[in-house]
């Protein structure tokens, strides 16, 4: 049983699911860090594989994964005027986008696909395989037909943690989601840090959205997030805030879907087998693994004190 | 006084606003699929009222949002968000829907009220787990509860499924295979109807309207929560806890508990959302179960500003826009999800201006008091629980 656990052929399963949980994690971290909660990430991640889904059949691929980060952002931008113009708590505004995120696909998949809950199949961007390291029999399933939006993803982990360490944005971003008013005193502008924040991470959770419906499965269905947005907001927290820590993360929660999808035995009904992500995200969030350390600021508004 | 009746007409106006806005929004997804909003608003209103079983129609379809808008607002107004709801009411329908077929000879007066404690108890249960981590380790309720929802949906699903899937299906030979359903719920469970009540006055009620007495009781519930917020010192703890839970500890009000103890209430509410369908309708659980309740009552609760009576009007509100939708599907082909879009971005947009309206009344507030100099500094940190009030 343990073989077939840590089998190549699961490891690349594990990897595979990593992804979307990793890009909303990353998205998750930008907006965070400005100091905004953003549980809409789900509902960004849904309309984004539903319009590079459907990006994809009309224009190919790329677009398709195009239209898919713009569908984030756009959300991802009411989130923001929600939040940061107008104050509305944080959590209802991510809440209401993820009720109107799964109003929108569903609407749009019956008025242009004449389907609810499915696409026709799309096509992807072209698989790629490592030739040399493909001889190897237990590196095989790693290196071969593998979409290339998995080393773009681990590459975004390195750009995220230079941005937000060693850019002049990112020092700014994070000083909002720390102490607003001092930032507010240096001449930082606060909101326009915040709208970026969300804005980001609005485009990660599209990109995440693509990849699942382009990449990953070929095609969009109707629920096929799965919670993966919550899950990635676990993962980020689990990371502490950090984008290589949400990449640790991120990676166990992709072997745990691994898992969850395999019915390695049967003693166990596989129902079971598939809460297992699930109950991972309770267990992080309920802090038995370690204590957390989140932005001073986060989940509050931010409001210039007015005489 | 004065100023109560004006604010009063404000919080209206307000809340009219922001759904005239959400019909201004549907009106443009309208648009974008190539159809005449006005005619289709027409259409929609034409189908819903010129016809005799409507008013039936939109009373059985707010029957569980009722549930679903009191479990969530009751929530709300200790401050915390039970998103749970829709597993809650997954669990607290499997659990009826498990007493309501193996308990076989009781009277109606003992099998019904017991189904309905066991769906109460159920949804209790599912409460229970992120509500004693949101205490004991201060794990956040909102991701907790939404991983709850997918647990339930899989516990269902193994329930249904493997368990108790009902194998006793005779269907005759060439027809389908067997419904994945869990065995009937015995008759003495089931929620009787309201076709001979409203008989009485003369009001025909055709046979596939499902209204039933779960209707009724979802309005008694409304003024029992109602009662319980304003009228008892458990009421009045939780609205203290839910205004400032540290200054409520300052006086004496042991916030934890509080939470812990409303929060499952929340969850007993939560767990008599399904059984409308349940026990008035289906009559068994079945793996197309009715999903999605849970995040309209978040819609309901907001629209209702928390208020448990008003609970029972943004219910009717959404139950008739649903039937509207029935409506558009059938004559205009739009689809009914129109509604879904709809609920979203009327919670958008209550927020949006109840937070106008706050800041409207807040300036009000201070031309009153101008010569006081009252300043308002510590308002930034509480945003997220008054958000919420």
């Amino acid at each position: 049983m343990l073989n077939e656990l840590f089998s190549p052929d699961m490891m690349a399963s594990a990897i595979r699911l990593t992804i979307p949980i990793l890009l909303a994690a990353l998205g998750a971290i930008y907006s965070e860090r400005s100091g905004v909660v953003n549980i809409g990430l789900e509902g960004m991640m849904v309309v984004g594989a539903f319009w590079a889904a459907w990006g994809s059949f009309n224009y190919g691929p790329v677009v398709g994964i195009l239209f898919g980060i713009t569908a984030g952002m756009v959300l991802a931008s009411i989130h923001a005027l929600v939040t940061v113009t107008f104050k509305v708590n944080q959590i209802v505004s991510g809440v209401a986008l993820n009720v109107l995120a799964a109003g929108i696909s569903r609407f749009s998949s019956l008025s242009i696909f004449g389907m609810a809950t499915t696409s026709p199949h799309v096509s992807g961007l072209p698989k790629m395989t490592i030739k040399p390291l493909a001889e190897i029999s237990w590196l095989k399933p790693l290196v071969t037909e593998f979409s290339i939006l998995i080393p773009i993803s681990f590459i975004l982990v390195g750009v995220t943690v230079w941005v937000l360490k060693y850019t002049t944005f990112g020092l700014r971003l994070r000083a909002a989601g720390e102490n607003p008013e001092a930032a507010d005193t240096l001449g930082i502008n606060v909101f326009k840090m915040r709208y970026a924040g969300i804005i980001i991470s609005g485009a990660f959770a599209g990109l995440a959205g693509a990849y699942l419906s382009i990449e990953h499965t070929g095609m969009y269905v109707e629920g096929m997030t799965q919670g993966k947005g919550y899950i990635a907001l676990a993962a980020m927290i689990f990371g502490n805030w950090s984008a290589i820590g949400a990449m640790f993360a991120a990676l166990l929660f992709g072997f745990a879907e691994a898992i969850s999808l395999r019915r390695i035995t049967t003693l166990v009904p596989y129902q079971f087998i598939k809460i297992i992500p699930y109950l991972l995200t309770i267990i992080v969030v309920s802090g038995f693994v370690k204590k957390s350390d989140p932005p001073a600021k986060v989940g509050t508004n931010y409001e210039r004190g007015e005489g | 006084m004065n100023y109560k009746y004006k604010d009063w007409l404000m919080q209206i106006a307000f809340t009219f606003g922001a759904i005239l806005f959400a019909m201004f929004i549907g009106s443009l997804v309208i648009m974008f699929i190539g159809k005449n909003p006005i005619t289709v608003y027409q259409s929609m209103l034409q189908f819903t009222f010129g016809r005799s079983d409507s008013i039936g129609a939109i009373l059985f379809k707010s029957t569980p949002l009722i549930f679903a808008g009191l479990a969530v607002a009751l929530s709300f107004r200790v401050g915390l968000f039970n998103i749970g709801a829709e597993g809650q009411y997954f669990i607290g329908a499997l659990a009826a829907s498990i007493v309501g077929f193996s308990l076989q000879g009781l009277p109606w007066f003992i099998h019904l009220p017991l189904v309905i404690l066991a769906g109460m108890a159920g949804g209790m249960l599912w409460a229970l787990i992120p509500a004693l981590l949101k205490v004991k380790r201060g794990a956040h309720e909102v991701i907790t509860t939404i991983m709850m929802n997918y647990i339930a949906y899989s516990v269902v699903h193994y329930f249904v499924a493997d368990l108790f899937l009902d194998k006793a299906q005779n269907l005759p030979k060439g027809y389908g295979s067997p419904m994945v359903r869990m065995p009937k719920i015995l008759e003495s469970a089931r929620m009787p109807t309201m076709h001979d009540f409203v008989g009485i006055f003369g009001v025909e009620m055709p046979r596939y309207i499902y209204l039933n007495w779960f209707f009724v009781i979802g309005i008694l519930l409304a003024i029992a929560v109602y009662i319980l917020i304003w009228k008892t010192p458990f009421g009045m703890e939780i609205r203290a806890v839910g205004q400032n839970p540290h200054a409520s500890e300052t006086v004496g009000i042991q916030s934890k508990k509080v939470y812990l103890k409303t929060f499952l209430i929340s969850g007993a509410i939560a767990g008599l959302i399904g059984l409308s369908d349940l026990l008035g309708y289906i009559g068994y659980m079945d793996t197309d179960f009715p999903r999605g309740y849970g995040f309209t009552g978040i819609a309901v609760a907001l629209l209702a500003n928390n208020n448990a009576l008003g609970v029972v009007l943004a219910a009717l509100l959404f139950g008739f826009l649903r039937r509207g939708a029935e409506g558009l599907q059938a004559i205009e082909q739009i689809p009914m999800d129109v509604v879904v879009i709809l609920e979203g971005v009327i919670i958008l947009s209550i927020v949006v201006a109840s937070q106008l309206m706050r800041r409207y009344f807040k300036t009000q507030e201070k031309k009153r008091e101008k010569e006081s100099q009252k300043t308002s500094a510590s308002d930034g940190d509480k945003e997220g629980l008054e958000n919420v009030e």
